[in-house]
């Protein structure tokens, strides 16, 4: 298939996005005059903000070719090594970078199964799902650990800038840096170039290794974060925290177009998917619609997002075909 | 002299009419505008479905030209999802009220304050804010610091006066009034009274049955000279009862907390689980309608002191939550404890009017 193709296909998945976007927020706007107030579209990004962080390094990682099923237990394991620590007396400032570096920890292993001895990361992260979420049990056990320093909990629910809350800050600076690595810089080409063809890559002198792990350590640090800002948010931690998180990160990404396979996808993409997610979200609890009718909306609406480019491209085929044929 | 006594008789009146006014209960003014929303732990139990059933009859009775909403989130996600429900709920204009089940521990406060900010009436039932903020009042199924006696008795009336080792099987860590239930138990077991009864354990099969059922299970595992499992939830108690049942455990280790008589009939007719308590949810609801439809029309602040009339469940008077540092609230009460002798009628209530003694009364 010429690449003209795959990039015409990818505009148009992104402006099929943006349209739903826009109806969704004219709708939202037609049927609750809050929508569009500060507060509501700060509480849109804030009750959904610890999975957007985390859909941002997994939009590269799955461009890369990879996938990481273990952020939600790293993010609930970064919650509960801190939790801990401090209950231990441990100064919070102390506990939270113990936390980070469990994340980054968490990233080295995963990153040295599938880069170095190249298992594939499907089982490699699955392992470490169940196994980080074992510790984050051991340390928290059956309990909730709360009372939080002030600072702490104030941080993740009190505005910070304007009315943003540091985590929303946090998240919008992330988005500006990895939309330049991934679309301006060299390491970004390489992460399309090895999710295309891992052996092309390594051919033709990229550190396939190395990128992939530099890939895993920024899922483990930025999941633990993204789980310590959580743990801010609500201000108690628990065991189950953040659990089965990873499903919505993967799913918002691949809503965003980026293929499953690797080698494919935007920012851009995954920037409107998590906006029409958000606003489907928020709309869907300003008109009182909430529990398991709001799943099934999304649930519908990501099996859409995995056919309609599935459909168009065998359509396509069978098009292409039957005019080969008449000719 | 006359005019003296004259003021006698004015002081007199006036003193009167000023006890008779602080005694007197406020009795609602049907047919107000108040936008309320329902909000259980999570949905999908008969318990929060049968609270619903008591607001929805006290918002018919009231007559109330506003909405009553019933929302919740799903079990798995209960207190972020609560979080995202109150917060959603602060920011909108139509929403007046919110009576609220709370299971996220005191993680919730952030969101409820955004909501009283708001100007919206808070009102807990079932489970409170622990730290007493953000909160208008609580309405208490019963007296907290009584659950523990209650717990402690049947287990003693099921063990024997020689007692015996039991475990507790609550619902989830963050859920303040299991943990205020099971502080109150363990305080009670310190009596000398029940100096027989010795506390293993406390485990969370977070009110999801197939958990529930799992955590009963390797309760009999760990501690094998167990003899009780005590359940303070009406999911932990029903799943733990199948479990000792599935097992055919019956006969050594018995279950006993707080059920619905419908969901606990079979259990207690083969002697699985030969006790239980628990109030009527239905109750709840309607009570904590009454006192919110109150408190969000201004018939009534929520202060120490105030009474009121919450239709056919009679008087209530708002008091200091002595069960917590901070916090008022209502006791609704009492509790029924349920055995062999009464969970048919209980589990059957249409049932147990056609009684042949039912009859001859009538």
């Amino acid at each position: 298939m010429p690449p003209s193709f795959k990039w015409d296909s990818l505009k148009r998945w992104e402006t099929l996005l943006a349209v739903v976007l826009a109806v969704v927020v004219i709708f939202n706007i037609s049927q609750s005059s809050v929508f569009l107030r500060v507060d509501n579209l700060v509480n849109l990004f804030m009750l959904h903000i610890e999975k957007i962080i985390v859909v941002l390094i997994m939009t590269l990682i799955i461009i890369n070719g990879e996938i990481d099923l273990s952020v939600a237990s790293v993010m609930g394991l970064g919650a509960c090594v801190v939790a801990n620590l401090y209950e231990r007396g441990v100064s919070m400032e102390a506990a939270i970078l113990v936390g980070l570096g469990v994340g980054a920890l968490c990233g080295i292993i995963n990153g040295f199964w599938v880069a170095y001895v190249r298992l594939p990361s499907l089982a490699v992260t699955l392992a470490g799902l169940i196994a980080y979420h074992g510790i984050a049990e051991m340390l928290v056990e059956d309990r909730s650990i709360g009372n939080f320093p002030d600072w702490f909990n104030q941080l993740g629910q009190k505005a910070l800038i304007g009315p943003l809350p540091l985590s929303l800050v946090i998240f919008f600076i992330l988005f500006i840096i990895f939309a330049a690595v991934l679309h301006f810089s060299a390491f970004g080409r390489y992460v399309f170039v090895i999710g295309n063809n891992r052996e092309a890559a390594r051919y033709s002198g990229v550190r396939v290794r190395q990128v992939k792990m530099m890939l895993y350590i920024m899922s483990g640090v930025i999941a633990s974060l993204a789980g310590i800002l959580f743990a801010a948010r609500l201000g108690a931690v628990r065991a189950s925290t953040a659990e089965g998180f990873e499903l919505d990160i993967i799913t918002v990404v691949l809503l965003g177009g980026v293929s499953i396979f690797g080698g494919k996808g935007t920012l851009a993409g995954v920037g409107l998917s998590i906006m029409l997610v958000l606003c489907l979200r928020n709309g869907m609890n300003l008109l009182s619609i909430t529990g398991n009718t709001q799943s099934t909306v999304i649930g519908v609406l990501l099996i859409f997002s995995v056919l309609i480019p599935n459909l168009t491209q065998d359509f396509q085929g069978f098009w292409n075909r039957r005019r080969m044929i008449a000719k | 002299m006359k005019k003296s006594f004259l003021i006698l008789i004015i002081l007199t009146v006036m003193s009167l009419s000023l006890v008779s006014a602080q005694d007197e209960a406020v009795v609602a003014t049907p047919g107000e505008t108040v936008n309320m929303i329902l909000l259980p732990k999570f949905l999908g139990i008969a318990v929060f479905d049968q609270a619903h059933q008591g607001a929805e009859e006290a918002h018919a009775e009231l007559q109330n030209a506003g909405t009553l909403e019933f929302l919740g989130p799903t079990q798995e996600n209960s207190a972020a999802g609560q979080v995202e429900i109150v917060t959603t709920a602060a920011s909108r204009d139509d929403v007046d009220a919110i009576m609220i089940s709370n299971n996220a521990g005191d993680q919730l406060g952030p969101a409820l304050e955004a909501a009283k900010a708001a100007d919206q009436t808070v009102v807990t039932w079932d489970s409170p804010i622990p730290s007493g903020d953000s909160e208008d009042l609580f309405v208490a199924q019963v007296d907290f610091d009584q659950t523990g006696k209650v717990m402690a008795d049947m287990a003693l009336s099921i063990l024997g006066e020689d007692g015996g080792k039991f475990a507790v099987l609550s619902a989830s860590p963050d859920a303040a009034n299991q943990n205020a239930w099971i502080a109150s138990l363990q305080e009670t077991l310190e009596d000398e009274a029940y100096a027989s009864l010795e506390l293993l354990d406390i485990v969370y099969g977070d009110d999801v049955t197939e958990t529930s059922y799992d955590q009963a299970l390797a309760l009999v595992d760990k501690y094998p000279d167990m003899e009780l499992i005590m359940a303070p939830t009406t999911v932990g108690i029903a799943a733990a009862a199948k479990a000792m049942q599935d097992e055919g455990l019956c006969e050594t280790v018995k279950v006993s907390g707080l059920g619905l008589p419908a969901e606990m009939l079979d259990f207690t007719l083969n002697g699985c689980a030969p006790e239980f308590a628990l109030w009527s949810f239905v109750d709840l609801g309607y009570v904590t309608y009454y006192a919110t439809y109150l408190l969000a029309t201004g018939a009534i602040e929520a202060e120490e002191g105030v009474s009121f009339e919450a239709g056919r469940m009679g008087v209530y008077t708002i008091e200091k939550d002595p069960t917590r540092e901070v916090g008022l609230r209502i006791v609704m009460g009492p509790f029924s404890v349920y055995n062999i002798d009464n969970v048919e009628a209980a589990a059957n209530p249409g049932g147990a009017e056609m009684t042949p003694e039912a009859t001859e009364e009538g």
